[in-house]
């Protein structure tokens, strides 16, 4: 059996990068300031897979999201999820070939089918992570929204009864109502999944501690454990969270740093600029 | 030791992230599908990402698969990783029957509900790998190390010699080692500290060819 994940997600906003509550952006720094405030190369060392999502709203811009890919994945081996905005084949191949090793979709899952296809045909089912941002209605049923949040697709549990059909590898839950608000998972949405579903489930949407990620983890339908928050996780923070659940039992990969040192041909750090 | 890396591009493979893990580990790498440069190479890596039938169409096309057969014959390592090293199999059931380059002696085929139960496929994530004490990709990698894995199709091992293994329902070659072939189900590029650990066993082999 293996391992359940913790995924960190950088949401990437022309140029910049940003907390997101409630799928509303604030940009909080460059590349250069994610590596002076976090010293990225070292929280990457204690997470299990990244997600780099363009959540660019207007005027995305592929070559600047795919050049600040590589940079990030340069000291980065870890598992890495790409997307946002997608549309084209060539966008995917530039993705992949920029460190990728999967991408996320969304909107396309809904207009445009046939590029779903055209992803799993060339480059596999495993290679797309089908993500599904969610919100809750007033009759307490969640409904699936695209766009970044400003398309209304219509109730969830039907759309996702047809899951196992998607040509996809991964499903990746995230909760608008929770977005951002560092009060924890929605763990109800996973009551929206088939019973028969086959494919690796990732949760993400409201981590604000370690208590969440160990929340999520118990859940025996999720697979994978994701926060995009930032600031929740300063200095050491990811770190300190990961070896508390290791402790606790939960069954993650561990990692020795030591040995990161003593396997580099050079010195570690990546510069950003 | 060669300081340089010959990795085999035929338009698939996540040909970044090797790259990034080589020069992390002080290697320098080249990129290409030109023949000459693999056939004077001193060390080759097979990528790969995505269905078996394309890139074995690829390689092909651009009869990479006749480089690749000189350059072995001539005793230069070759480490295929992930779909790279289901390329070197005899054949893959992806998308209908297609042969493969042969190298290794077992077939590729879908995970089956019978072998995996209730698991999900794709199998991804990190998993352990059991590996015999002799290894060389694994020297110095502790018992039962993490490593991540994204795949749905499998070769089994045909003979006790072949005893790098991961178990997802039934037990599968993790890795292979013969010779000068090296290969590797999980990407070490994406196995954190204990991929890059096994990237340079392999840079560092010596072949006695």
């Amino acid at each position: 059996m293996h391992k359940k994940r913790i995924i960190f997600s950088l949401l990437f906003n022309n140029g910049n990068f940003a907390l997101s509550r409630n799928f509303n952006l604030q940009n909080v720094g460059d590349l250069k300031w994610l590596q002076h405030n976090y010293n990225f190369n070292k929280i990457s060392f204690s997470i299990d897979e990244l997600m780099l999502l363009d959540v660019s709203r207007s005027n995305r811009n592929l070559k600047k999201f795919s050049d600040t890919l590589k940079k990030i994945t340069e000291g980065c081996f870890v598992p890495i999820c790409a997307g946002g905005g997608l549309k084209h084949i060539s966008d995917v191949h530039t993705l992949l070939r920029s460190g990728a090793d999967k991408v996320i979709v969304n909107t396309s899952l809904f207009d445009n089918k046939v590029f779903i296809k055209e992803i799993a045909d060339l480059y596999g089912e495993q290679c797309i992570v089908a993500s599904f941002d969610l919100k809750k209605n007033s009759s307490n049923q969640y409904e699936l929204w695209s766009s970044s949040g400003r398309r209304l697709e219509g109730l969830a549990k039907e759309y996702l009864e047809r899951l196992d059909k998607l040509p996809v590898g991964e499903i990746y839950l995230n909760s608008i109502d929770q977005d951002g608000t560092g009060n924890g998972y929605d763990l109800d949405v996973l009551n929206i999944l088939p019973s028969h579903i086959n494919k690796p489930v990732v949760i993400a949407g409201g981590v604000g501690n370690s208590k969440h990620l160990a929340a999520g983890l118990s859940d025996s339908r999720v697979d994978a454990v994701a926060t995009a928050h930032l600031f929740n996780f300063i200095g050491d923070g990811l770190k300190k969270a990961r070896s508390d659940l290791i402790e606790i039992g939960y069954d993650l990969p561990i990692w020795d740093g030591y040995v990161a040192e003593k396997v580099s041909g050079h010195h570690m750090e990546t510069k950003f600029d | 030791m060669p300081r340089s890396v010959t990795i085999i591009d035929y338009g698939m493979g996540n040909i970044w992230s090797v790259a990034s893990a080589l020069k992390y580990l002080g290697y320098n790498s080249t990129v290409t599908s030109n023949i000459k440069e693999i056939s004077n190479s001193d060390c080759l890596i097979l990528p790969g990402v995505g269905s078996f039938r394309k890139a074995m169409v690829s390689i092909e096309n651009l009869e990479l698969d006749k480089a690749i057969y000189a350059a072995v014959g001539s005793g230069i390592k070759l480490l295929g990783i992930c779909l790279g090293m289901q390329l070197l199999g005899t054949s893959s059931t992806e998308d209908g029957y297609y042969k493969g380059l042969g190298l290794i002696p077992n077939s590729v085929e879908k995970f089956t509900k019978d072998e995996t139960g209730d698991l999900k496929i794709p199998h991804i994530g990190f998993n352990a790998v059991e590996h015999p004490n002799d290894s060389v990709l694994f020297q110095g990698v502790a018992k039962k190390s993490d490593f991540y894995f994204v795949h749905s199709y499998r070769m089994l091992p045909q003979s006790p010699e072949e005893s790098i293994l991961c178990r997802y329902g039934i037990k599968f070659l993790a890795g292979y080692e013969n010779k000068n072939i090296f290969a590797t189900q999980f990407h070490p590029e994406k196995s954190q500290t204990n991929g890059l650990l096994v990237l340079r066993n392999f840079l560092e082999y010596k072949t006695h060819a």
